[in-house]
């Protein structure tokens, strides 16, 4: 099948919407993905609840999107306003599954009614994060971002008598580290506050080991997305500021940066203590680290 | 992708007060009120998870229509020998429909010397038909002496 460039662009437009509100719903819906009690509560919740649980958020969602979307227009009407919420909604459910799914919250075996309850209210802050994507992860002025390069000029007069490479290097890592602290602010925002809670130890005892490759692929893959593939940043504008790492040396580098914030954070709560055996360490750490990693890709495009 | 400066740009620029960088227009050149057929595809996707779900949850409702809770308890391993101790796994199944609370399962292995050895499990949350697997540890013996496992108790949410 052979694709006019115009159809092309249309999907990769449509693509770059959806993955933009998959962004916002994972950072919108990631906190309460880690609270017990929201587990217990679809759990325990019947059915015609599930629906007017469902229903209220249907209409919390479309007065949202009046406001507020994940697709890039200004003005809506009516209808639209309807359609693009039943879109919120899909997307935001979709990634709450995933999401359920990776920290196997629903697995082969839960019964459906407990499938259904978890999916329906982990789904109300999935679907709240689509329609608030663009409002939470957008920069609407990107000239405003803070660099380093006015305080290290300072300390070095003779920095026109540099060469022309050494100075490329010092600017790409000076926004290297620029972006790494970004990390560790979103790491922290988003994570500082699931570090202390005992769902970690709950969901990471529940993990089968291998299962944590798969949560790592999906941390790098999130972020990736976040950062990358959603659009949210101009990609020229970051190559302007001088940052050489590709895309996928970025996601990887930060990944890194997020699992010792994680392992930081877990320490300072005393979750982990020098007693518990190194495979409580690796698994209560990739854990945290998703959460981790979807606050310090936000950090990465808001900085 | 976006850097293209259409009118529909200027149209959008001047909508909104703010100033917005170029790049942020990318409603392509179909204007601000027509979908794309992506857009139709997405809309398909996503109608599609919401009527599944509506539709899942009424299936649910059908079928477990507030069946009481109902336990089995199945033991279908063998008790296993480690460090001086009898492991016995069990599993216990809700039949009903509706969830329970706090299910207490006991055990008691009656030994024909006269004495008894007990042990006692707590589930917190067991859903309609949900599986839940556990395991009682004796110091003798369990097949030397008569084992009942039960369901003693249970709360309602």
């Amino acid at each position: 099948m052979n694709l006019s460039p115009r159809t092309k662009y249309m999907w990769a437009v449509e693509l770059r919407a959806i993955l933009q509100g998959a962004a916002g719903s994972f950072l919108f819906g990631i906190p309460l993905l880690y609270t017990v009690e929201v587990w217990a509560i679809g759990s325990a919740t019947d059915s015609p609840r599930l629906l007017a649980v469902q229903a209220s958020t249907f209409v919390v969602v479309l007065l949202l999107t009046q406001i507020e979307g994940f697709r890039r227009s200004l003005s809506i009407n009516p209808i639209e306003t309807l359609l693009e919420s039943i879109e919120a909604l899909g997307i935001g459910i979709f990634c709450a599954a995933i999401a359920l799914l990776l920290l196997r919250r629903i697995t082969l075996e839960t019964p459906l009614s407990e499938a259904l309850g978890k999916l329906i209210f982990e789904g109300v802050p999935f679907s709240l994060g689509v329609t608030l994507a663009r409002s939470t992860l957008e920069r609407r002025r990107s000239d405003q971002r803070r660099t380093l390069e006015s305080d290290s000029t300072p300390p070095l007069p003779t920095l026109p008598a540099l060469p022309a490479a050494a100075l490329s290097l010092r600017s790409t890592l000076s926004s290297t580290l620029a972006d790494i602290d970004a990390t560790i602010i979103g790491a922290i925002v988003i994570a500082f506050s699931i570090a202390p809670t005992e769902e970690i130890a709950i969901i990471a005892s529940a993990l089968p080991t291998l299962w944590l490759l798969l949560i790592m692929a999906a941390s790098l893959l999130i972020s990736y997305i976040i950062v990358f593939a959603s659009g949210f940043t101009d990609r020229r504008k970051r190559a302007q500021r001088g940052l050489l790492l590709s895309p996928f040396t970025e996601t990887l580098v930060t990944y890194i940066v997020v699992l010792i914030a994680s392992a930081l954070m877990l320490i300072f709560f005393q979750q982990l203590s020098s007693n518990d055996p190194w495979p409580e360490w690796l698994s209560n750490i990739i854990v945290l680290g998703l959460p981790a990693s979807v606050g310090g890709a936000a950090g990465r495009i808001l900085a | 992708m976006g850097e293209e400066t259409n009118s529909t740009t200027n149209v959008d620029s001047a909508l909104n007060s703010e100033p917005i960088a170029t790049a942020q227009k990318t409603r392509f050149s179909l204007g601000n009120t027509k979908r794309s057929s992506a857009e139709w595809v997405t809309l398909a996707l996503s109608s599609l998870i919401l009527l599944a779900i509506v539709g899942l949850v009424l299936y649910d409702w059908q079928v477990t229509k507030n069946l009481p809770p109902a336990f089995r308890i199945e033991m279908v391993e063998p008790a296993r020998f480690t460090e001086s101790h009898y492991y016995v796994p069990f599993t216990l199944r809700n039949t009903g429909g509706r969830i329970a609370r706090t299910v207490q399962v006991t055990a008691q292995l009656h030994l024909p010397d006269g004495t008894d050895e007990n042990g006692e499990q707590q589930f917190d949350f067991l859903s309609g038909h949900e599986r839940k697997k556990g395991g009682f540890v004796f110091e003798h013996n369990p097949e030397s002496g008569d084992l009942v496992i039960r369901v003693a108790s249970f709360g309602l949410p």
